[in-house]
């Protein structure tokens, strides 16, 4: 599975690299049209997208009975009932009173491997999770988003990561707002920015065609910070989960849906 | 739905104004940023008028504002030679590097240079305004701390946290400013 998806995945992106190149001679291409263009590609040349494959992944360590209890992560509560995917993605991340954490995608897939699969967090792999996150991600494609903090926990989360959000640091003087904020609609570079309001957070899990990897919102976030020099957190932490909260609310207020999912970008 | 979102709306703000005193609510910050490891909790680490900035949500209150710039002008420091233009050709690939000034992420500079971003106002003709000392004192300012004219301003504080030396910072000065240079050039 992994080698068939790396190979059609490396195979397509010589072939889009070389179409990518002609074109940037050109001119400076629309990001948003690149992606569609990117996307249309790999469908007409291998039927399925990358993100597709990752999900098909995800769906079998999904079932597959596995660590030191031998168990399914069938079991496990995204908090629509046990089992229940449709639609779970939408309304993450919230209150879990089984772990008593606030718990984003990622994160409560993690806690379940630890529950219910006996696993220890320290050796769960970075890729199973993304899978998984890909996996249980593709059940609420284009859905509306529905994160409205309601208990005093996710009320909480959402007020840190507003914090986070304007937090000034680092030796470029950066914060989320600057770029996100300041300056949604306009670009940093050649890159559009996208205010939380405007729907900034709601294409993932998805395949980013420019790296050839699937990203997790955790993933995204790491990515922003490093960027502006400042050592991304580490995985499944807090800031993640409350930057998330805080996005995603935003982006709920401001009636957006989920991407299909997995997304596809750039 | 309305009505919900009006709710925790309600409580998020009152949960923000009871808050945002300092206390328990900035330790509670602390602790999630520490939960992130130490290289993420180093990285965050704030001094006291970044941390005033973030609390201001970067519009920091007029009254606040001259007691900041004076803070921020005390932090500038010159060449040894005094000299506030350097040489501009050394100035466009401070301007350039993204590991240096990387000043086309959010500038206009030279108008050739595709895609730059639009966070700054457009530098392109910038030595419009002449070299007079007060302008060339001023760029170089705004370059190496640009706090120092306009609090918490989206521009970071390259000479500060010493992405520029003075040196540099007045390269860069030229750059911008020599009548020879791509940004001035005649179209
Ligand atoms: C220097 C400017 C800058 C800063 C600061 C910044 N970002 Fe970004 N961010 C970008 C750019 C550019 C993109 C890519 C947009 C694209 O290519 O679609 C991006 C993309 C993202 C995305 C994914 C895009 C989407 O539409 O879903 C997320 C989520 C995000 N940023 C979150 C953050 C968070 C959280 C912070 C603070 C830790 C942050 N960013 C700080 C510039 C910035
Ligand atoms: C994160 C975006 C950003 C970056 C990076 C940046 N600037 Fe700026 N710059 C701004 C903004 C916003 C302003 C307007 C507010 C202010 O004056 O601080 C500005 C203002 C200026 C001004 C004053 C313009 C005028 O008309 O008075 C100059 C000169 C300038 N920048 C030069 C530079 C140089 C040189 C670099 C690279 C070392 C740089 N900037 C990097 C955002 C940025």
């Amino acid at each position: 599975m992994r080698t068939d998806r790396s190979l059609i995945t490396g195979f397509l992106l010589a072939l889009a690299f070389g179409l990518g190149i002609a074109l940037t001679q050109q001119q400076e291409v629309d990001p948003f049209k690149e992606a569609q263009r990117q996307r249309e590609l790999f469908r007409q040349t291998a039927g399925i997208l990358p993100g597709e494959l990752y999900a098909a992944q995800g769906e079998e360590l999904f079932a597959q009975k596995r660590g030191p209890r031998n168990a399914s992560l069938e079991a496990c509560d995204f908090g629509l009932g046990p089992g229940k995917l449709e639609g779970a993605h939408a309304q993450l991340p919230r209150y879990f009173a089984d772990t008593r954490r606030v718990e984003d995608l990622e994160t409560r897939i993690a806690s379940c491997m630890v529950r219910l699969q006996g696993f220890k967090l320290a050796e769960i792999k970075r890729e199973d999770i993304k899978a998984l996150s890909a996996f249980v991600a593709s059940k609420s494609s284009e859905m509306p988003l529905r994160v409205v903090p309601r208990t005093s926990q996710e009320i909480a989360m959402y007020n840190l990561g507003r914090e986070l959000w304007f937090h000034r640091a680092g030796n470029r003087d950066m914060n989320c707002s600057i770029c996100h904020d300041a300056y949604a609609g306009s670009r940093v570079r050649l890159s559009p920015v996208r205010s939380p309001r405007q729907g900034l957070s709601n294409e993932w899990p998805a395949y980013r065609f420019e790296a050839d990897k699937l990203y997790t919102l955790q993933d995204r976030i790491a990515f922003c910070y490093v960027s502006i020099g400042i050592a991304a957190p580490e995985f499944y932490s807090e800031p993640y989960i409350a930057l998330s909260v805080y996005m995603l609310a935003e982006a709920t207020r401001g009636r957006n849906s989920l991407t299909e999912m997995p997304g596809f970008t750039r | 739905m309305k009505k919900r979102y009006f709710g925790w709306l309600l409580a998020v703000l009152l949960a923000g104004l009871t808050l945002s005193q300092q206390g328990p609510f900035q330790q509670r910050v602390n602790q999630a940023i520490q939960s992130g490891g130490s290289r993420f909790a180093e990285a965050m680490k704030q001094d006291p008028d970044q941390a005033l900035c973030s609390i201001h949500r970067d519009r920091l209150p007029p009254e606040l504002a001259g007691a900041f710039l004076e803070r921020q002008r005390a932090l500038i420091k010159y060449p040894a030679n005094g000299k506030l233009m350097g040489d501009w050709k050394q100035g466009e690939a401070l301007f350039t590097d993204p590991r240096k000034g990387n000043c086309y992420a959010c500038h206009t500079g030279d108008p050739k240079e595709a895609g730059a971003g639009l966070l700054g106002p457009g530098l392109v003709g910038y030595g419009q305004r002449g070299i007079s000392e007060p302008v060339v004192k001023y760029t170089y300012d705004k370059i190496y701390n640009a706090w120092a004219t306009m609090p918490c301003s989206l521009m970071y504080r390259a000479g500060v946290h010493g992405i520029l030396t003075p040196e540099e910072s007045a390269h860069v000065t030229a750059f911008l400013l020599e009548p020879a240079s791509p940004v001035n050039a005649r179209r």
